[in-house]
């Protein structure tokens, strides 16, 4: 079973759950306030979330493609697909402008003209954070990702059919893969700072990018092993054995302890310097979204932490899919965070002002809004809405992942590694472990 | 171990050798009587060993008056130097713990020199922070024990103080890493000695057998010093970034300092690795086992911290911008179009742009070019810190205040100092001890010996096939 036949039991599984998160979106835009926040928020959040996933797959194909690793060819069919659903992302993402230009949420507070105009600081961005750069960046970077990803999609799989003893495609690849990442590694930030960082239109962080890259890594990883024990359960990957999973373990393990740095960093910086245009930030979520901002660490660290410190846990289906779906959630949360408190902020002035016209009152509304910030279903946590949304958007980017890779073959046969991979075997120093398990 | 290996890896092992040409190999230039060669260089870095100790005598008997500090520029090449120190001491610990959980064989070709380097790269870091006290006599004031001096007391609250901390942790566990894979290679330098060195060597490998029992102990020790150490190599830049990022000071307070300094620290501390291997496969004959595939991969590892810092150099640049903050907007002004103009220029031009040449294969692999490039990245690294350092509180909030420092000779001396101090600490090393981990590499040799793989392996493979048929 070289190839993925994915059948209609599947299929209809996942348009249900399709389904699902049409309903949940039309129920949420249905019974939302009138700028359609909650329903607009959650959109943007697993648009970003989702096309971020398929954004590290790229990225981690060409960073393993060019640091020469060998060990993860057997699944790398996986990411390839992965990274495809880039172009939806593009779709996802265009509807967000639309938005924008259109004026049909308030996702971000530097789009509303009128603010921009009345507030120094924004229009002091506003070269930067303006509907059309949103446009163009968004455009022309996730194209040119969609670009590199469909194409070290293509030349791995004309490696099969057309592959040679000199590893001529594996050498194309290598050239491709070494470019991206330079063009990764910039493009990422600005497209971070434009969907993420900007709905805090305020807030600056240097460290914001990287941190919310490290997010997206560990979505992606945890994903992967759902998908690849999803796989091996249906049959396929049989080749793909408790060292390959241990090592995506050692990845979640350590990268989740990279984001817990990345998260002190800023957070410790921020609260140590105590300035006060960077701390609003923290004090906003600790004042009023106190279950975010803890459960962010306890899923996001103290969870896979400790589960995963021990080698053998790594090395069990169970632990290893309970923690997956831990770090996965957790870090859908973590841009949960990222992203609501910002655009509930935005809202409720943009309301206010609404109500009470302008002048005197619309700035006293704006405090008042920054003061009555209350608890919220689909904001301080997020609701049944919200997991719902979430399962239509996580059932799309699995049925178009799962449909791409039902169309090629799981095995790399011309990849120069594909020995290498398919008798990866990780070394363990625990004699008594190596004793229990063969 | 993976006993299968790619036909597109390269061999890390080349000349076909055998396990006791291996062992001959790397004990000879401990076994002879030194070069003339060395004996030079010995004596020059001992020479600014010795002028090292006459500028700390200096700054101790006439005060830090003696250098050009002033009220608006409290830090020049002191902790500058102090920073540039600390960051090469980063390569080490980073090739010997995390390319060893990644499972990387080519770091067994470097990882002793590396860590030696490390070693000495962390003492001469230490010099400064003591040495820029002044009083260097209460130096012991930094240690938290109970005293009598009352309100004297440590403060916990200071990243000055984790500094303490943090780098003699990291000190004492890079040590110990060091030392633990020195002990079976001096044990085989002990089976090969005679007389009263054989006795030396016999102390140094604390008696060790070779038993099984030995071996067991000492890779789970390994493992074990593999994973403080990882975590330290972040801990230490992360909090030498914390002595500014804490502060308040536009330029200095900065989100991006902990993981923008430590790849800035393995990048610079790459650029010391490949400065000494250059030198020392050439002069030792060991361009066998350090081979042109490990001065490539440095380089990648090179070019890679390098575009990293860059992207954070840029990061710093638009978020200054972005933040509407004027005076965070006119310290990046003042950085790259101040005073001190030509400092950012340097840090950008050895940083960002030179290790760009990294993206063609032939440079490299280019001996030439490797050495000249790892002096740049040196230099562009000494300037980074300089930057953030002195041109930063050049120019503070009150315009009155606004200063220019210059250093006095007693400052640069003590910089070339603690290069004859590292130097002479790497040239006795490299006379005692083997610079390439013996044990380890023999190790690796069925995986990455050109006899068994490459195209040597496999046209000495293809030709055994046809004289069979």
């Amino acid at each position: 079973m070289d190839q993925l036949n994915f059948t209609g039991k599947h299929k209809t599984v996942l348009i249900g759950f399709m389904i699902l998160g049409l309903v949940c979106m039309g129920l949420t835009f249905a019974f939302d306030d009138e700028l359609h926040t909650r329903f607009w928020s959650n959109y943007l959040h697993n648009s970003v979330f989702f096309t971020g996933i398929a954004f590290i797959s790229v990225f981690v194909l060409a960073a393993f493609i060019t640091a020469l690793a060998g060990w993860h060819v057997i699944f790398k069919r996986v990411w390839e697909a992965y990274a495809q659903f880039l172009l939806v992302g593009l779709g996802l993402m265009l509807l967000v402008i639309i938005g924008i230009w259109g004026h049909f949420h308030h996702l971000y507070h530097w789009a509303d003209k009128e603010a921009v105009a009345a507030d120094p600081i924004l229009s002091g961005k506003s070269s930067f954070l303006n509907p059309v750069w949103y446009t163009l960046g968004t455009i022309l970077i996730l194209g040119t990702w969609a670009f590199f990803a469909w194409k070290l999609r293509q030349l791995s799989l004309d490696e099969d059919k057309n592959g040679t003893a000199d590893f001529d495609h594996h050498r194309r690849m290598r050239i491709w893969a070494a470019a991206f990442l330079p063009i990764a590694g910039f493009t990422s930030a600005a497209m971070v700072w434009q969907w993420v960082m900007s709905v805090d239109a305020h807030w600056y962080s240097t460290l914001f990018a990287w941190y919310t890259t490290a997010s997206w890594f560990l979505s992606a990883v945890s994903l992967t092993i759902l998908t690849l024990v999803f796989l091996k359960s249906q049959g396929y990957l049989e080749k793909v054995t408790f060292d390959h999973l241990h090592d995506l373990g050692k990845y979640m393990f350590a990268f989740s302890i990279f984001w817990t740095y990345l998260w002190f960093s800023q957070y410790m910086l921020i609260w140590y310097g105590n300035v006060g245009e960077e701390t609003v930030y923290y004090r906003h979520r600790l004042d009023h979204y106190p279950v975010l901002f803890y459960g962010n660490l306890l899923l996001n660290f103290v969870a896979p932490f400790f589960i995963l410190m021990r080698n053998d846990n790594k090395r069990k289906y169970g632990t290893l899919v309970f923690t997956s779906v831990i770090v996965f959630f957790g870090h859908w949360w973590d841009f949960f965070q990222m992203i609501k408190p910002g655009v509930r902020i935005t809202a409720m002035e943009a309301l206010a002002h609404h109500a009470s016209g302008h002048g005197e009152h619309a700035e006293h509304a704006t405090e008042a809004a920054h003061h009555a910030v209350d608890f919220a279903m689909g904001f301080s946590i997020p609701g049944l809405l919200e997991i719902g949304t979430m399962l239509g958007f996580l059932a799309l980017f699995l049925y178009f992942v799962l449909n791409r890779m039902s169309k090629v073959p799981f095995t790399a046969k011309n990849d120069p590694y594909w020995e290498e991979t398919t008798h990866h075997v990780v070394e363990i120093h625990d004699v008594e472990q190596v004793l229990g398990h063969h | 171990m993976s006993a299968v290996v790619s036909p597109i890896r390269d061999p890390l092992i080349e000349g076909s050798k055998t396990y006791h040409q291996i062992t001959e190999d790397i004990c000879a230039p401990t076994e002879r009587t030194p070069s003339v060669a060395w004996i030079i260089a010995f004596i020059i870095a001992a020479s600014g060993l010795a002028f090292y100790v006459f500028c700390v005598g200096w700054t101790i008997w006439k005060g830090i008056g003696s250098w050009n500090l002033n009220r608006t520029i409290g830090w020049g090449w002191d902790i500058t130097n102090f920073v540039w120190w600390v960051g090469i001491g980063h390569a080490g610990t980073l090739i010997s713990a995390i390319l060893l959980l990644f499972r990387q064989k080519w770091r067994t070709g470097v990882n002793r020199a590396a860590e030696a380097m490390t070693i000495f790269a962390v003492i001469c870091a230490g010099q400064f922070p003591l040495i820029h006290m002044g009083r260097l006599w209460l130096g012991f004031f930094i240690f938290p024990y109970p005293n009598t001096r009352g309100p004297l007391w440590v403060n916990f609250n200071s990243p000055l103080l984790w500094d303490v901390f943090a780098i003699s942790t990291y000190f004492t566990v890079s040590l110990l890493f060091w030392y633990t894979g020195l002990v079976p290679d001096f044990a085989t330098v002990r089976d090969r000695a005679k007389g009263f060195r054989r006795k030396v060597y016999n102390f140094l490998s604390f008696g060790w057998t070779g038993s099984a029992k030995h071996w067991q102990r000492w890779e789970s020790l390994s493992l074990v010093l593999a994973g403080l150490a990882t975590p330290l190599v972040l801990s230490v830049h992360t909090i030498v970034s914390f002595d500014f990022a804490t502060s308040v000071i536009p330029g200095w307070h900065t989100t991006i300092f902990p993981p923008y300094f430590v790849a800035g620290a393995i990048f610079s501390g790459f650029a010391m690795v490949q400065t000494l291997m250059v030198m020392t496969r050439k002069v030792f004959n060991l361009e066998q086992y350090i081979t042109l595939e490990h001065i490539e991969s440095m380089n990648k590892v090179i070019l890679l911290t390098g575009t990293i810092v860059g992207v954070a150099y840029l990061t710093e640049l638009f978020i200054a911008w972005y933040s509407g903050y004027i005076y965070e907007q006119f310290a990046f002004a003042n950085r790259v179009l101040g005073p001190y103009w030509w400092s950012y220029v340097g840090m950008m031009s050895c940083n960002v742009l030179s290790p760009q040449i990294f993206w063609w294969k032939k440079f490299r692999r280019s001996i030439f070019i490797t050495f000249f490039m790892s002096i740049f990245v040196n230099i562009g690294m000494w300037f980074e810190r300089f930057v953030i350092i002195a041109t930063t509180l050049a120019r503070d909030y009150l315009p009155t205040s606004w200063s220019y420092y210059v250093p006095t000779w007693v400052e640069i001396g003590l910089f070339i100092g603690t290069l004859g101090l590292f130097f002479t600490c790497y040239l006795i090393f490299a006379r005692v001890a083997p610079v390439v981990a013996i044990a380890e590499v023999k190790a690796i040799l069925k995986a990455a010996g050109d006899q068994y793989i490459g195209p040597k392996a496999r046209q000495k493979h293809a030709a055994e096939k046809t004289e069979v048929h």
